[in-house]
């Protein structure tokens, strides 16, 4: 009997621990007098593969946050008056598991007014089915997986780049422009990179062009130099690699080793973060090489009617921040952007509402045109094709497809 | 004899009632639910390491191949999720047979071996030449059968079958034949346990648990990428959970996970910093003070740990 005793205030001892080991309810009372502050829930990626483009984005945000604060908070419409905003921001660590149970933690126990995804597809994921189950809109900077807009899901709005298969529309035309018969396509195997190789290889072959190589590779590949050897051997007239920063990263380097020199070589994250992959693989082997210019790069400073031009950015930035903005810094800053315009619209803070007014968005920032479809993905923004061309010692980039946004000649 | 058996039912019954009632403490269910993904995966892993000594570092591989399992059987041929998390479980026990071989192994060999099979699986699925089976690295949508509620009392469901399959195996002569085998397979041989049939019994228990608890995992998170599924860090969670609390126990793991991941979900996700700190100081001290883990606390002073 004293056993079973004993037994039974473990096991309440046990129960006990595990509800309080999760932490204690929060008020759910609601209020129709306006909030002392906007909550904005979002994670980041402070560790891990996701971190070097998921602390940019945080900074942005964090950035705009800073300057609307400054002039008193963001104006509510649905209480005419301004607002300060509150971030509550969350570590994921790069893992989804944890971005899962975080974003959860954002709405049931934070109560934020106003839910964020942290960087890329991967991470994002997860909080698709979370913010549609609790009936919160997804402001997501750079999830750009297609399959995350339905028409049954009213609660997402990709406030940055089109959707990945989108991307490579100006590529392939340019590509089939300049009569290259042979191309080369390595892709890392993820939503993102291999959703652009299908686009980029349906597109070809309606021009007549099959790849004569078209490889996919492991996400976490860090080695190419037998890939650009095959690569190599397959004589081609230009080659794209697909990948993360990462895989980018590798291959360039991997490139400059090997020896090898290819006549048009394509990767995508210089056009977005051009320091990182100049302090890793240097200038000289960027420099002619192509990729999908993005602001900075692509500098948006005249027809912009809301929110800073990229002069400005850069310089306040640079100003509050130490160090130059990258692509990742603007698309933070400009999902601040589009959750301002959409309180300064919306008639009141539900989320429908907040998903309508944000559906009737048409405005033009420093990250080019915001337009939404029905399925809350960006419409507006497209990627050009540029280049990387040597500018005394350093980089400067070149747009050169399509005509109409163009800002120099090709460097062969 | 009865006593225990009141004893065993109360254990179940406890653990259902906490995590039917903590929803209405704690209304992050996704971490409530997350809890009870790692409690199951560190008694499958107890089955296997706490009762016949073999650490599957790769035990991630069940648990990803019956995310997947029950994920394409409920997108292929439209099972309904609670058939597909079953089937998702068969498909576990299968990979768990045709990898059976490493049984052969033991010590560090069998935990890297293990390892290297769950990342042969997890390249298999996301492999883009498998797109049309696997849906490759493009992930799995589940959203038309997203049901957050039910597939939280469902886990719950399985959780307390876990629990009481751990409770069995450590009542029956089957567990007993076990932990002989860990301490001497040539003694437990020789006495007449048919070793190596055993030793695969256990395997695939414990692989049918990762299997049903990846399908609820899958049907619950109902978007996610290979990579989600196949995270080495799930493993390793469930493996620490385990030793913290103390393999070859019911309560141990259940301890070891509710003290742990309560930690992670806390100080980890605010200052992951600290959490690493403190989380390898530790593990440091549980292997040098208690190697059998918290549970050894009591049993050093002669207390009987479930």
């Amino acid at each position: 009997m004293k056993q079973l005793r004993r037994y039974l205030f473990g096991l309440a001892g046990v129960a006990a621990l595990l509800i309080a080991g999760c932490g204690s309810t929060t008020s759910t009372t609601t209020s129709s007098t306006a909030p002392k502050d906007i909550s904005i829930g979002t994670l980041y990626a402070g560790s891990g593969s996701y971190a070097t483009s998921s602390l940019p984005e945080l900074a942005g945000l964090k950035f705009w946050m800073n300057q609307v604060n400054k002039s008193g908070g963001v104006f509510v419409k649905a209480y005419n008056k301004k607002i300060p905003v509150k971030l509550v921001d969350y570590n994921d660590q790069s893992d989804a598991n944890t971005a899962q149970t975080l974003y959860t933690q954002l709405i049931t126990q934070n109560k934020v007014n106003i839910l964020v995804s942290d960087f890329g597809s991967v991470l994002t994921s997860v909080a698709v089915p979370i913010a549609q189950e609790h009936k919160m809109v997804l402001f997501n900077p750079t999830g750009t997986g297609a399959s995350f807009f339905t028409p049954n899901n009213p609660y997402i709005v990709l406030t940055g780049l089109p959707t990945s298969a989108v991307w490579p529309d100006n590529l392939a035309k340019y590509l089939l422009s300049q009569n290259f018969k042979k191309v080369a396509i390595v892709y890392a195997e993820n939503d993102f990179d291999q959703s652009q190789d299908q686009t980029l290889t349906t597109q070809l072959k309606a021009g007549g062009v099959t790849p004569v190589y078209n490889q996919g590779v492991p996400t976490t590949t860090s080695n190419y130099d037998v890939i650009i050897h095959n690569i190599a051997q397959a004589n081609p007239d230009a080659v794209l690699e697909l990948g993360y920063p990462n895989n980018d990263i590798a291959f360039l380097q991997n490139l400059a080793a090997s020896g090898q020199h290819f006549g048009f070589l394509f990767t995508i994250f210089p056009g977005q973060e051009l320091s990182l992959l100049e302090q890793n693989v240097g200038v000289k082997t960027l420099t002619n090489t192509w990729t999908y210019p993005t602001p900075p790069l692509l500098a948006y400073n005249s027809g912009v009617n809301y929110g800073m031009t990229i002069s400005q950015f850069n310089q306040a930035f640079q100003a509050a921040n130490g160090s130059a903005p990258n692509f990742l810094d603007i698309a933070g800053y400009n999902t601040g952007l589009v959750i301002q315009k959409t309180l300064e619209t919306a008639k009141s803070l539900s989320q429908l509402d907040l998903r309508a007014a944000a559906g009737k968005i048409h405005m033009f920032t420093l990250d080019g045109n915001f337009t939404i479809n029905k399925e809350g993905a960006q419409m507006g923004e497209t990627l050009p094709v540029g280049q990387l061309q040597a500018s005394g010692s350093s980089l400067k980039t070149v747009i050169i497809y399509p005509s109409a946004v163009a800002t120099g000649t090709a460097v062969h | 004899m009865l006593r225990r058996r009141w004893v065993d039912a109360l254990v179940v019954v406890v653990v259902v009632v906490a995590f039917v009632l903590a929803p209405q403490a704690y209304s992050n269910e996704t971490l409530l639910f997350q809890m009870m993904v790692y409690i199951a995966l560190s008694q499958g892993v107890n089955i296997l390491y706490g009762f016949t000594g073999y650490l599957p570092f790769g035990y991630v591989g069940f648990f990803g191949i019956g995310a997947y399992g029950a994920s394409l059987l409920m997108l292929h041929l439209s099972w309904p999720p609670i058939l597909a998390l079953l089937g998702g479980g068969a498909i576990a026990v299968l990979l768990g047979l045709l990898l059976s071989p490493l049984l052969r192994l033991s010590g560090a060999y069998f935990a890297i071996a293990s390892l290297a099979a769950s990342q042969a699986v997890y390249l298999i699925v996301s492999n883009p030449s498998l797109q049309n089976v696997t849906y490759g690295p493009y992930g799995i949508q589940l959203v038309s059968q997203f049901n957050p509620t039910l597939s939280y009392y469902v886990m719950v469901a399985i959780l307390a079958l876990t629990v009481a399959v751990v409770l069995y195996i450590r009542r029956s002569r089957f567990g007993t034949a076990l932990q002989a085998m860990r301490d001497d397979p040539v003694s437990a041989a020789m006495a007449g346990v048919p070793v190596v049939r055993q030793r695969t019994f256990a395997w695939m228990i414990s692989a049918a648990i990762a299997g049903v608890v990846g399908g609820a995992f899958a049907w619950q998170t109902s978007v996610f990428y290979p990579d989600a599924v196949f995270s080495l860090s799930i493993s390793i969670f469930a493996i620490v959970f385990t030793l913290f609390g103390g393999a070859g126990t019911l309560l141990g793991p259940l301890f070891g996970t509710v003290v742990l991941y309560g930690m992670y979900n806390t100080i980890g996700i605010s200052d992951p910093q600290y959490f690493q700190l403190i989380y390898g100081l530790l593990i440091i001290l549980l292997v040098l003070f208690l190697p059998d883990g918290a549970a050894s606390l009591l049993k050093r002073r002669g207390t009987h740990v479930l």
